[in-house]
């Protein structure tokens, strides 16, 4: 109680070998504990129901006083074109602008008065809203949420006023180094594809979307079949499908002309540097194709990063790290912080290394990373492959902690594999990697493929595209 | 059970993982497909259907024993496969007084490192055989060596727990390893924009001058070089007992955790009881003072222009934090100060995110939405267990800070008038709602669990919280508020300081019953003196 008025701490959030995916939110499967009776007594099932309009309702019910409820939708920046993008994010921000029912100060106090949160977040391929708040208000939550979707106002004053808050938001994302490189990389990665568009849209944009372009949008991707109720913590199933029926029996399931296609996005091995000398540090990402969604390779792909791992200089230990890349950046003083990633789209992804260095250093890092991962083509040990899927595992089971996090998986997977992946297959899967299944993965992957590039700072020392390029592979194989 | 059949089937050597039995045993057609070429979004066929419990509502209940040596063993149920344990010691800055400051922070970065029966290598092998992590934190008054393991590996858990926190070796290169990790620390703080950890240390030391509270968290800069290895383990010794010490966890089984404390904890020695010449012969008393509340100003001027460590600008700010005594989490006016904090709110002018987050708490009606060079303005209250501080961390552009210390006086005054009871009510949801929704996370409870047993020997169930909170009454806010404006006040700030009006000024105006400072124009001749 002393902490009353804290936050959640942060004790014990990351692996202390910091060993955490850089993106843990990409790709959150659920868990898996190595025994399965304790997988069969400690874990609520998860429920799924489908309404008549093809909406999902997925539950796991835990008993909590409190709970999270939210809505996944199949939607995001990767549907817009050139003319309007930007605008599922602004969408995001319009949701609580006010309704036909509540006007925007009724909305945000009811909010506050029952000591709820409201939230919302867009990504490429996904749309979400999302509130927290006691159990006995689920009823309230769920209302709120179908009007904010269905009963939107997008007033012309609110609009005009929301698009200097974008702006603005778009110079905090412009603060964040490593938020600035992700969209670089996507921007050269995908180039001339969907996936290569920043989720915020070009200023012009922002400064240009009407409540036509808002409402053509929800008319068009906001349909029910693409949509996933979540519900985690103290929720009942039952009522929550009731519920649902309820407030949301008005959304369509059928477009108006042709259901919109989703194009393949094309990924380019290329590279962008964004050189300014007078920044400190070099903040430098490069990254391979990885796998879509379902793909089964991700298991391997991630345990492949967990080898790899994570590291930052202010972590102690020195150089006794498990990651062969964390030793020699102990020894060499070569880095101060490196993440590997795997980030999914539908049917693509990104598999490398974020990491931010001294000018001087870049060159050497950059050979002990390659080195590391042509290691992981060639010849990754049995020893460093179970070590890595325990690690795996805890990481993806540890972060299913508290109700937000299990809905928050609940409703990615749910739009990712119209499932939940059950705990023990999970288990299962990982188990099943050995390092003969890491090493041909990586090399189809990985081993004389054509990486993307993203380097912001003093990156004169980045060797050359084809210096990099030639590093993909090894004569003496 | 079924799931060993499974897992004794794949073959951990074969890259082609070929499952060929099915539940009952013999070859299942198509059974070809190895499982790691099935799609994520189809099941394995030939995996059962998992039985799962129900969301059964068992009552939560804290049992806490106390062992022979004193050490308090404290541990609550919880649904999941994962057990949090770990250890809450009555340590940290606040007892280094006769020490050189930053002992603790040292001892944060040697956790975990190689103890009398096992390596490092060991420690992190148990705990990534066991599915597990490990932290340590430490604060003013406790430091908290914690970890989370899959519920079955409680047992080396707690054996590992007794090794780091007890027979800690403490070797000359784990020593520099953490002195450069200390010394990357310092960099980092100066390098980050957000000046939230320095402003903590910098209010702390106003207030609680030159006592307990008030001793440097973060280890000063000239003291990086003078720890070493005996006063650490004299350190230990003295404030490292089983008295001072709870081990507690959530999601074991008691009995079976009190018999691995006692093992593990009771029946081994600690090093330093083993091999007394490890610590120096010099007798160094726990600093069993209670802390002293003195106020005061603390304040350090440094250019922050340019903060950014990218090629966009952020704007230059100048930051300004002011206390007031507030009480102990022991007190009975606790729960009230904790309602007022929720009252006054606030947080950054730019809220990402929706409603939910205190926007009609106080500093954003009042303040924020008002005031557009406001960058934040947020309240804090640190309660401790002889003690406590409120308060308002704000920051602007330097030109504005007369006009920001104003805003703040006179936020300050108010908390003694009028308010509404949606204002109040509100505050109480919120602060109840914020309580139950930390609790969802199994390491927020331990350390709950963890520091209430340590103050006072048996844990409080958030219900009874609950109903503390909903007793709260306007009058009970008007006290408390009325208590802290009494107090001298704590002032803090960092940054271009030529605007920061004079301590006498901030003084004056909080006595005032409309925060007014003495006058305008007299405050920025003193500044300019």
């Amino acid at each position: 109680m002393s902490r009353f008025i804290r936050p959640a701490g942060a004790l014990l959030k990351k692996y202390s070998n910091k060993t955490a995916l850089v993106k843990p939110c990409r790709w959150r499967a659920t868990s898996a504990a190595p025994s399965y009776e304790q997988t069969l007594l400690n874990v609520p099932p998860t429920r799924v129901t489908v309404l008549d309009n093809g909406m999902r309702v997925a539950t796991e019910d835990s008993g909590t006083p409190t709970a999270t409820v939210g809505l996944w939708i199949d939607t995001g920046s990767r549907f817009e074109t050139d003319a309007n993008n930007g605008v599922a994010h602004f969408l995001e921000h319009m949701a609580f602008k006010g309704t036909s029912k509540r006007s925007q100060t009724d909305l945000e106090l009811e909010v506050e008065n029952m000591g709820s949160h409201l939230n919302a977040y867009t990504s490429r391929e996904q749309t979400v809203f999302y509130a927290k708040c006691f159990s006995q208000d689920l009823p309230g939550a769920i209302e709120i949420l179908s009007d904010i979707i269905q009963n939107s106002k997008f007033g012309q004053a609110e609009i005009e006023r929301e698009r200097g808050v974008i702006l603005r938001e778009m110079q905090e994302v412009e603060s964040n180094l490593q938020e600035v490189v992700f969209d670089h990389l996507h921007s050269v990665a995908f180039q001339g594809t969907p996936l290569g568009r920043t989720i915020l849209g070009p200023t012009k944009n922002i400064k240009s979307i009407s409540r036509e372009d808002l409402v053509e949008y929800i008319s068009t991707h906001y349909k029910a079949p693409r949509m996933v109720l979540a519900g985690a913590g103290g929720v009942d199933h039952d009522a929550l499908v009731k519920l649902a029926e309820q407030h949301f029996k008005g959304l369509g399931m059928q477009y108006k002309g042709e259901a919109p296609e989703v194009p393949p996005c094309r990924f380019t091995g290329s590279e962008i540097r964004v050189r300014d000398d007078s920044m400190p540090l070099a903040h430098i990402a490069i990254a391979v194709e990885g796998a879509g969604w379902a793909d089964p390779d991700n298991i391997p792909l991630m345990v492949a990063n967990t080898i790899i791992g994570s590291w930052d200089r202010t972590h102690g230990g020195g150089a006794h790290n498990a990651s062969n890349l964390a030793h020699a950046a102990v020894i060499g003083n070569l880095c101060h912080s490196f993440q590997s990633f795997n980030t999914c789209y539908k049917d693509t992804g990104l598999w490398g290394i974020y990491f931010v260095c001294e000018p001087l250093k870049i060159d050497d890092f950059m050979y002990n990373l390659q080195s590391e991962w042509m290691r992981l083509c060639t010849n990754v040990t049995e020893f460093e492959v179970e070590r890595a899927k325990n690690i795996l595992r805890t990481n993806l089971l540890l972060q299913l902690d508290g109700t937000t996090p299990v809905c928050e998986d609940i409703g990615r997977q749910m739009l990712c594999y119209n499932r939940r992946i059950p705990l023990h297959e999970l288990d299962a899967r990982i188990e099943a990697v050995t390092s003969d299944v890491v090493r041909e993965t990586c090399y189809q992957y990985v081993y004389d493929k054509c990486p993307a590039v993203a380097a912001v700072g003093p990156c004169e020392g980045l060797p050359d595209y084809n210096r990099i390029r030639s590093s993909m592979y090894w004569l003496r194989v | 059970m079924f799931s060993r059949t499974v897992r004794s089937v794949i073959p951990r050597k074969n890259c082609k993982a070929t499952i060929r039995l099915c539940s009952s045993g013999e070859v299942k057609p198509g059974g070809d497909i190895a499982i790691t070429k099935i799609p994520l979004s189809k099941s394995v066929p030939w995996l059962s259907h998992p039985v799962y419990a129900s969301s059964a509502k068992h009552r939560n209940e804290t049992k806490v024993t106390v062992l022979e040596n004193g050490l308090r063993v404290a541990s609550e149920p919880k649904f999941g496969h994962f057990c949090t344990v770990g250890v809450v010691i009555d340590s940290g800055s606040r007892y280094e007084v006769a020490y050189p400051s930053g002992i603790s922070h040292f001892l944060e970065k040697l956790a975990f490192r190689s103890t009398q029966n096992m390596t490092r290598e060991h420690i992190m092998g148990t705990f990534e055989k066991l599915g597990g992590i490990c932290d340590c934190q430490s604060s003013r008054d406790t430091l908290i060596y914690a970890t989370s393991v899959e519920s079955k590996g409680m047992a080396e858990a707690v054996s590992v727990l007794s090794e780091v926190v007890l027979r800690p070796q403490l070797l000359e290169e784990e020593v520099t390893d953490a002195q450069m990790a200390v010394t990357f620390d310092l960099e980092d703080l100066q390098l980050r924009p957000e000046k939230d950890t320095l402003l903590m240390e910098m209010i702390h030391a106003a207030a609680f001058r030159d006592n307990t509270l008030g001793l440097p968290k973060i280890c000063p800069p000239e003291n990086v070089l003078k720890i070493d290895q005996s006063m650490l383990f004299s350190y230990l010794r003295h404030h490292h007992t089983p008295s001072r010490m709870v081990v507690a966890g959530v999601g074991v089984d008691h009995d079976a955790f009190v018999e691995y404390a006692q093992k593990y904890f009771v029946e081994k020695p600690a090093i330093w009881e083993e091999n007394q010449n490890l610590s120096s012969a010099r007798t160094i008393r726990v600093d069993n003072s209670i802390s002293q509340y003195t106020g005061g100003i603390v304040k350090e001027e440094v250019d922050l222009s340019d903060v950014s460590l990218g090629p966009n600008p952020l704007p230059e700010l100048v930051h300004l934090v002011i206390g007031l005594e507030s009480v102990s989490h022991q007190h009975p006016d606790f729960v009230a100060s904790c309602v007022l904090n929720m009252m006054m709110g606030g947080g950054g002018s730019f809220s990402a995110g929706g409603p939910g987050k205190g926007m009609y708490t106080r500093l954003y009606t009042n303040v924020l939405n008002r005031y557009h060079w406001m960058h934040n303005a947020t309240a804090y209250n640190h309660a401790y267990n002889d003690g406590g501080l409120f308060c308002i961390h704000a920051a602007s552009h330097p030109s504005q800070l007369a006009e920001l210390t104003q805003v703040l006086t006179k936020e300050y005054a108010t908390m003694v008038g009028y308010m509404s009871k949606e204002e109040l009510q509100r505050a109480k949801v919120q602060l109840q709602s914020m309580l139950l929704m930390n609790l969802e996370s199994r390491p927020v409870v331990f350390e709950d669990i963890g520091r209430q047993v340590l103050a006072t020997g048996n844990r409080l169930q958030p219900q009874h919280f609950m109903e503390l909170i909903s007793n709260v009454k306007a009058d009970d806010i008007v006290r408390v508020a009325g208590n802290m404006l009494r107090s001298k006040p704590a002032v803090a700030s960092l940054g271009t300081l030529t605007q920061l009006p004079g301590f006498s000024d901030i003084e004056a105006a909080l006595l005032d019953k409309n925060g007014y400072m003495p006058t305008r124009k007299r405050h920025v001749n003193c500044a300019e003196l």
